[in-house]
């Protein structure tokens, strides 16, 4: 269980770690598709790369933030003793 | 029970259960594709077909029986990440990812991927600022989170009454879809397919609420991705020699942007502020596939796919969900799992989509009309695809195409056994199910446990809970069946109204109910009304005519609104009490016993003493 002096370091380290997670994706997938139309004279495996990006490229980022999340917050909870005790 | 551990409570047989569940639907359609040759007639393959997938998931469903609301409300807290994730990835696309997806991102090309960004993104929003908190708080409905959290019974009644609109929405576009799916399998009437499967769909939430819902979903997601992987990864393997459509799709996109060049294929720019994504029935086919912001402006791109992630991540329909993991850590990682498995269901689509066109372009368009192949007249006679009578060679100009027939327009054009067209549709209609019965039970378990009680919920017998979810999973149900064949919306049209909706009430309270400390009840009661006024008038003007602006992006001026509102009101209304201070601080720390289950103990000790 997680010390009464821990509560208010965990969540800002909680907080720094949603913000690092979700500003560069949105970023990323608002930016992305806006340039689609610039980089479609380049092609990867084949694929204009503006659509590679914003379809492909969009989706594997998303995967990553989660997973980087996932691991990082875990992380958090445990270094602040918050996570769960089974 | 709470000191168990929670890890020991998950079924160690899940995987051998689905195993068989995958195996006995490999069976089916290996069975119907020898049945089919050996000349068994058409119609008796489309009953079985349609029938026998329905059979084993109500067979599921009903096995999966529940008794208490812990069980009935939570699946009893022990579906494991990975089964979560699967239920959340299939059911959070349903008939509108599978159906509508496919058949904008064929006709508005690249534009359509604002919707496909915005799913994926919702998910991951949904995993960082929601799901954990959501889970550790326990509460079975998303009004019922926002009750406690504020611990007002006004917050309450009043969330449940703004969230009522936007759920019912995506239940009649989810039974369109449903309904439009089985029709095209079996031929008949829709009120009577639509009667048909809402009835069992109902059965099944009647018997084991949200149990039955995780464990028949399961099947109806593997049957889902099976049914989109086969098809789309055989004509990858026929148009690339290797089976991964969504990574090999690249080729054919290329030879398909040289046709479309050659045929004078026009660039259309689109005002910045506009999103025309297909609407139902036959569209003409107007711009090239990878061209970007011909049919969706480019701000309307963006605000497409922020206000579709922002409905996504708060969606009372989906939110619900994380309470059936057995921890906050397990309930992070099933949102991970649905990232991954929608990504690979958001991937296929528009291969299949590439693939379509492409048949189209090689074997269709520039032929004169007598020389048009056979596959082609298929799709006329059936009503899917149309071209204006001339004796010149067919032009794009001429051509039109049923949106929501897309996906099962490939295996027919590329020339596959009548089978694989029906595995098609059978997967549409499984997703679309799963996602008509998540809406359905997330709108049955507001209106019994959030609008009709007068006094606490959580002190009244189970007997009477579970009992009168029941008796609303009826009434729901009927009203589905009643609104799904009155309604004469496009259901895509329906689903992105659904989304602003969602994204300018329910989202702004949610986000800031979780990470602003000094939220307030009068903040989040009034900011919920405000998003719903505005989102809703906003709507309306917009179709009118009245402002332009696109009605499904109603959000971006009801989200600012209704977060603006939460905000003022929050910082004039009094401090809140102690208790729901300690309340929130407990919540933001993912270790300890779950609110909700908490409470629930000590009420049900404390009925239970003698004193």
């Amino acid at each position: 269980m997680i010390e009464r002096n821990e509560r208010k370091a965990y969540w800002r380290h909680t907080k720094v770690q949603m913000l690092t997670s979700l500003l560069p994706f949105v970023l990323a997938m608002v930016i992305l598709p806006l340039y689609a139309d610039a980089l479609n004279d380049k092609r990867v495996l084949g694929v204009p790369l503006g659509y590679f990006l914003a379809c492909h490229g969009l989706m594997l980022i998303a995967f990553i933030t989660v997973a980087v999340f996932i691991n990082r917050q875990d992380a958090i909870d445990h270094w602040h003793g918050a996570h769960e005790d089974f | 029970m709470a000191f168990t551990s929670s890890t020991r409570l998950v079924n160690p047989r899940l995987g051998t259960y689905f195993g068989i569940f995958t195996a006995a639907l490999a069976a089916l359609v290996l069975m119907a594709l020898m049945l089919e040759q050996l000349g068994l007639s058409d119609n008796l393959l489309r009953w079985l077909l349609f029938a026998t997938p329905l059979v084993l998931y109500a067979t599921i469903g009903l096995n999966a029986r529940a008794q208490e609301p812990h069980d009935y409300f939570a699946s009893g807290r022990r579906v494991p990440a990975f089964f979560n994730g699967l239920v959340l990835g299939v059911s959070v696309l349903g008939g509108t990812g599978f159906l509508g997806l496919t058949g904008a991102l064929f006709i508005a090309g690249f534009d359509a991927l604002c919707l496909s960004i915005g799913w994926c993104a919702g998910l991951v929003f949904m995993a960082v600022l929601f799901a954990p908190y959501v889970r550790k708080f326990g509460t079975y409905t998303v009004p019922a989170f926002l009750g406690r959290r504020f611990d007002s019974r006004a917050v309450r009644i009043v969330a449940a009454g703004v969230l009522l609109p936007p759920i019912l929405l995506v239940l009649i576009a989810e039974t369109r879809f449903a309904t439009y799916a089985s029709t095209w399998l079996l031929g008949q009437p829709e009120f009577v397919v639509t009667v048909i499967l809402i009835v069992l769909v109902a059965a099944v939430l009647a018997a084991g609420g949200m149990r039955s819902l995780t464990w028949a979903s399961v099947a109806k997601a593997i049957t889902a991705l099976l049914a989109l992987a086969i098809p789309a990864t055989i004509f990858g393997l026929m148009a690339s020699n290797l089976p991964l459509p969504q990574m090999t799709h690249g080729n054919t996109l290329r030879v398909l942007t040289r046709m479309e060049m050659l045929r004078n294929v026009p660039i259309v720019i689109a005002p910045p502020l506009s999103l025309d994504l297909a609407g139902a029935g036959i569209e003409p086919l107007a711009k090239r596939f990878v061209q970007s912001f011909g049919s969706v402006g480019n701000l309307g791109f963006v605000f497409a796919s922020l206000i579709m992630a922002a409905g996504v991540a708060a969606s009372p329909v989906l939110l619900p969900r994380s309470g059936t993991t057995p921890g906050v850590y397990e309930a992070r990682k099933s949102l991970g799992w649905a990232v991954l498995v929608a990504g690979i269901v958001l991937l296929t689509l528009p291969a299949v989509a590439v693939y379509v066109r492409f048949l189209l372009f090689e074997q269709v368009i520039g032929q004169a009309g007598e020389q048009l192949p056979a596959w082609f007249q298929v799709l006329q006679q059936a009503g899917i695809a149309q071209i204006e009578p001339s004796p010149q060679p067919v032009s794009l100009g001429r051509l039109g195409f049923e949106r929501d027939a897309v996906l099962f327009a490939l295996p027919i054009a590329a020339g596959f056994p009548q089978v694989l067209v029906y595995l098609a549709l059978i997967g549409a209609l499984a997703a679309a199910l799963a996602a008509l019965t998540a809406s359905l039970f997330a709108l049955a378990a507001i209106v019994a446990e959030d609008v009709v009680p007068t006094s606490a919920v959580e002190a009244q017998s189970d007997r009477l809970r579970i009992g009168r979810a029941r008796i609303a999973v009826a009434g729901v149900a009927a009203i589905a069946i009643w609104l799904g064949t009155v309604t004469a919306a496009d259901p895509l049209q329906l689903f992105l109204w659904a989304m602003t909706l969602t994204a300018s009430t329910c989202f702004p309270v949610l986000v800031l109910s979780i990470w602003w400390r000094r939220t307030r009840a009068w903040g989040a009661m009034l900011g919920m009304l405000t998003g719903l006024g505005v989102a809703a008038g906003t709507i309306l003007l917009a179709e009118t005519g009245a402002v332009a602006l696109p009605s499904a992006l109603a959000g971006v001026i009801g989200l600012p609104c209704a977060m603006l509102v939460t905000v003022a009101c929050s910082i004039i209304s009094p401090t809140a009490g102690r208790n729901v201070l300690e309340q929130l601080r407990e919540m933001r720390v993912p270790g300890g016993e779950t609110v909700y289950d908490r409470e629930m103990r000590l009420l049900r000790l404390k009925n239970r003493s003698p004193s």
